[in-house]
């Protein structure tokens, strides 16, 4: 059977000044899928993501979207806004509650009473209800990651880019952000890991991008269908 | 020393007698001040604003244009809107001179550059990676810039005081541009200088301690809000 995409790459080119980054990329994500970016230090993975989430401008570049014909980087990049969230290595807090930060993610498009329950949702998803009223700023480096994912969940992304989400995180904190990976790829989520250490992701993820001088040298594909571990329930939210 | 005793003491019977020559000038700064700093603000912000988040060609050029205007005297700025509002000169028809709306536009000049280049410093020392989680959480330009200027008010509302303080307590341009009339464009600075001039010290030294008292809690109200600025980051 034909796999199906959320997004495919094509020619993607940048350069910062007269380095080369990334050089004619072509890659694509399969849909729901979890893709680990490796590299060293200064391949381009935070680029590369920075891009797909429209944080930068590529310099050449074609993108599909699932079931859309392929288009020019420069006319797709509020569909990639829409659809597409990154998180940075150290998510930003805004300065005030946890809840505060849950509720920006909903915007203004959604009515406070609405809003209230998908909060409760999303701090159930954390395990974070006794932080709600917690200023986000006091929180540890594993309790932001959290607060950050599930933010993040709220926009109901498609495509979710995470740099580093385990760095510097203790074993707990990691084990608990790598859960609610699992649970976010279990939804159906599409999502793409930036790491150093493949290791923590061993089982989560299925295909392996490997950037070096700018090419994506590898292409490792792991269908690995035993990563869910049994006890995580879906998180499903209806999308708006 | 008998002199000066005798002159405080007046002053003091000046202020809490509530002389109403002595709280019209003083209204009248507070009118002028407040009213250029309302006006000068938004502008100032956006430009700061475009200034530390945009790149543009000679971004750079504009940051050492607004950092070199600071330093420039409010004599050199009041000679400059003089020319330009005296009846000879280009803005001539707009009758303004000697007015308040002079004043205004006088501390607006003085005010603007402080403005920029504080609010920028501000701007450009905040974390980026608020401009862009705002962004990814689906902000529209315009709400992530409110959140932007909401994460470093500390730093935007020292850059106010800051200018606020510098132009209540200015004199040159405020002469100039006003000609120190009164009931109408005598501030607190003019009126000091005028007095001083006139060897009546008493309404200079209430006038002075007014300004002093100002001076001391805009100070104080920048140190907290600084203090704030540290504790939240």
């Amino acid at each position: 059977m034909k796999p199906e995409y959320h997004l495919q790459v094509s020619r993607l080119c940048k350069n910062h000044g007269r380095r080369l980054i990334l050089n004619e990329l072509e890659f694509s994500l399969p849909k729901g899928s979890c893709t680990l970016l490796t590299g060293e230090n200064g391949a381009g993975k935070t680029t590369l993501l920075r891009i797909l989430a429209n944080l930068e401008k590529p310099d050449r570049g074609r993108l599909r979207l699932t079931e859309q014909p392929w288009q020019p980087w420069r006319k797709m990049r509020r569909t990639l806004q829409q659809r597409v969230m990154y998180l940075h290595q150290h998510p930003y807090m805004f300065n005030g509650t946890v809840e505060y930060n849950l509720r920006f993610a909903l915007g203004s498009r959604v009515p406070q009473r609405d809003a209230e329950p998908l909060i409760g949702k999303a701090i159930r998803l954390i395990g974070m209800e006794a932080f709600r009223k917690t200023a986000a700023r006091t929180l540890s480096g594993g309790e932001r990651q959290r607060v950050a994912l599930a933010r993040a969940w709220l926009r109901s992304p498609q495509v979710m880019l995470l740099d580093e989400p385990t760095a510097n995180l203790d074993y707990e904190s990691r084990q608990r952000t790598l859960e609610l990976l699992q649970r976010l790829r279990n939804d159906g989520m599409t999502l793409v890991i930036a790491s150093h250490d493949p290791l923590h992701f061993e089982g989560l993820t299925e295909q392996r991008l490997h950037l070096q001088a700018g090419k994506i040298e590898a292409v490792a594909l792991n269908m690995n269908p035993a990563a869910q571990p049994a006890n995580v329930v879906s998180m499903r939210r209806d999308y708006a | 020393m008998s002199a000066l005793l005798e002159a405080t003491e007046k002053a003091l019977e000046l202020l809490i007698s509530g002389d109403e020559a002595l709280w019209q000038i003083i209204a009248i700064s507070f009118k002028v001040s407040g009213s250029a700093i309302l006006i000068a603000t938004p502008p100032a912000l956006l430009i700061a604003f475009a200034l530390a988040y945009l790149r543009f060609p000679g971004r750079r050029v504009l940051v050492s244009l607004f950092s070199t205007l600071l330093s420039v005297p409010a004599v050199v700025v009041g000679l400059t809107l003089y020319l330009l509002l005296s009846n000879r000169g280009p803005l001539g028809d707009w009758r303004l001179l000697f007015t308040q709306s002079a004043m205004v536009l006088g501390q607006i000049a003085l005010a603007f550059p402080i403005l920029v280049a504080m609010g920028h410093a501000a701007l450009q020392s905040a974390d980026k990676r608020a401009w862009e989680t705002a962004r990814t959480l689906g902000a529209s330009p315009l709400r992530a810039f409110f959140v932007v200027i909401r994460e470093t008010r500390f730093g935007l509302l020292a850059a106010l005081l800051a200018a606020y303080g510098r132009i209540i307590a200015e004199v040159g341009a405020s002469m100039m541009l006003g000609g120190n009339i009164l009931n109408y464009t005598r501030n607190i600075p003019t009126a000091i200088a005028l007095e001083t001039s006139k060897g009546e010290f008493a309404q200079g030294i209430a006038l002075g301690a007014i300004l002093l008292l100002l001076a001391f809690t805009l100070n104080g109200l920048l140190h907290y809000v600084q203090g704030k600025g540290v504790q939240t980051s």
